[in-house]
């Protein structure tokens, strides 16, 4: 229990001095924050486009392929809508990118850090007056925090074309029809729900990869481990998110 | 510049490095720090530049608390402090003119500024032919010359070289003590030198406050 509180109490100081770093942020560090933000955003973003893309459109597909199976013969083409809504808009899509987030960046960041670290790197960037919370974390935050958003964005988008090719091919359902059945679904509350899962999930997965690449202090066999308990740890968070967002808008 | 009282710092092993130091460093001297491997001298090092907590004591860089405190943190923008390591300290992913340029960008230098420092530096080392390599393509030597390059550039007020010369063969040696040299005789800027030898700098024996620590051993356990 004590160890769980410092490991929040740590995340808290994190978010803190992060936060901090950017309100003092100066206008000549701007394009050098700005430089590595734009990395990021390559990194986590635009090269997982592709993985994201063709996992949601499958996932569109299969979820509609499955539902029909079930309600065939009970009218299911009126529930593509609240299906789509409800199993990818709401849940899946939020929730897999992040997986995949994961997977993907939250181990490079907790791996480059560790690295970092027992390199003397984080050192040396604090003794000649470049602020790690600025130069390291911020930048991994806000590219993380944007590619998170672009990236459940597409997912949501890929798996609805996943979905409408299989409403179109299986049963003949028009674009037209498919999106106002989704579009009646909708509701203003799943989009706050999606924006405000994307806002904590992304803070969630890049302090807890800062927090366990900057804990690296000896030895390389603890990068490893770094990135072990930053998948573990990270997707328990994401998971609670998810959890306690949607008790808190749809309970 | 460095106030240090009662500072004690330890190793990884639970030795006993430094016990209670008293140092006064005033803006403009000099401090030789010589001792045999082991010893604590880049341990000292890294609790003076504020990359390291002492176990106990308090220290202050001109005038601002460092320990106990956030470290080098607070310097930041109002001391400006260089170290070069006596390994690693450059960022693996930036070239050495990155490297040396970054904390200029960070001090906010325009550009025509930055560049005009990163290659003035650059070239008092001898490193403009390896300037847009990585820290892991070039030699320990380069590598040893860039972490003074960024020293120069950033023209500190305080300046901790943990030993500077070590791996060095003649030509670069010389190239290095030359430039430590200047640094010492300016009356303007704090000089620490961490040193296994103290000959090979027998101009700053002579102006500089020494500190010779001794060799501890690890206690039974």
């Amino acid at each position: 229990m004590r160890g769980f509180l410092e490991f929040l109490g740590d995340q808290a100081h994190l978010v803190w001095r992060t936060l901090r770093s950017g309100l003092a942020l100066r206008s000549g560090q701007l394009a050098v924050v700005g430089g590595q933000t734009k990395l990021q955003i390559r990194f986590t973003g635009l090269d997982a486009g592709v993985l994201v893309m063709g996992t949601a459109l499958l996932l569109g597909a299969v979820t509609l392929i499955q539902a029909f199976s079930q309600l065939s013969g009970l009218g299911a083409e009126n529930y593509i809508g609240t299906l789509m809504v409800l199993i990818i808009l709401r849940e899946l899509g939020p929730l897999l990118t992040a997986v995949l987030v994961i997977g993907r960046s939250a181990t490079a960041i907790a791996a480059e850090l560790g690295a970092m670290q027992l390199n003397g790197e984080v050192d040396a960037l604090a003794v000649h007056g470049v602020d790690p919370y600025r130069y390291l974390l911020l930048p991994r935050w806000l590219g993380v925090l944007v590619s998170v958003f672009a990236l459940v964005v597409f997912f949501d988008a890929a798996a609805l074309g996943g979905g409408f090719l299989v409403a179109r091919l299986k049963y003949g359902v028009t674009w037209g029809f498919f999106m106002e059945s989704v579009r009646q679904a909708l509701s203003n509350r799943d989009f706050a729900a999606t924006l405000l899962k994307v806002v904590f999930i992304s803070g969630a997965i890049t302090f807890h990869a800062c927090h366990f690449g900057l804990r690296v202090q000896r030895s390389q066999t603890e990068i490893p481990q770094a990135v072990t308990r930053t998948v573990v740890s990270a997707l328990v968070a994401v998971f609670v998110i998810d959890g306690l967002i949607a008790a808190l808008l749809y309970f | 510049m460095i106030q240090a009282r009662g500072v004690t710092c330890e190793a990884p092993d639970g030795r006993c490095l430094l016990e209670r130091m008293d140092l006064q460093v005033p803006e403009g001297g000099n401090l030789l720090v010589t001792g045999p491997s082991g010893s604590g001298k880049s341990r000292l090092l890294r609790v003076l530049a504020g990359t390291e907590r002492p176990r106990s004591g308090a220290l202050r860089i001109a005038g601002i608390a460092v320990w106990p405190g956030d470290g080098a943190l607070p310097l930041a923008g109002r001391v400006r402090l260089g170290f070069a390591f006596a390994a690693g300290g450059l960022l693996s992913n930036l070239s050495l003119e990155d490297n040396v340029a970054l904390p200029l960008r960070f001090l906010g230098l325009g550009k025509p500024e930055v560049a005009r420092r990163t290659a003035d530096a650059l070239a008092r080392l001898d490193l403009e032919a390896v300037a847009g390599l990585r820290p892991h393509a070039v030699s320990g030597a380069a590598r040893k010359h860039t972490n003074l390059a960024r020293v120069l550039a950033l023209e500190p007020q305080l300046v901790l070289l943990d030993d500077p010369l070590d791996g060095l063969d003649t030509v670069d040696r010389a190239v290095a003590l030359e430039l430590i040299r200047a640094w010492a005789g300016n009356s303007g800027r704090t000089l620490v030198v961490a040193a296994e030898d103290a000959q090979a700098f027998p101009w700053l024996a002579s102006n500089s406050i020494q500190l010779a620590l001794a060799a501890t051993s690890p206690e039974p356990r």
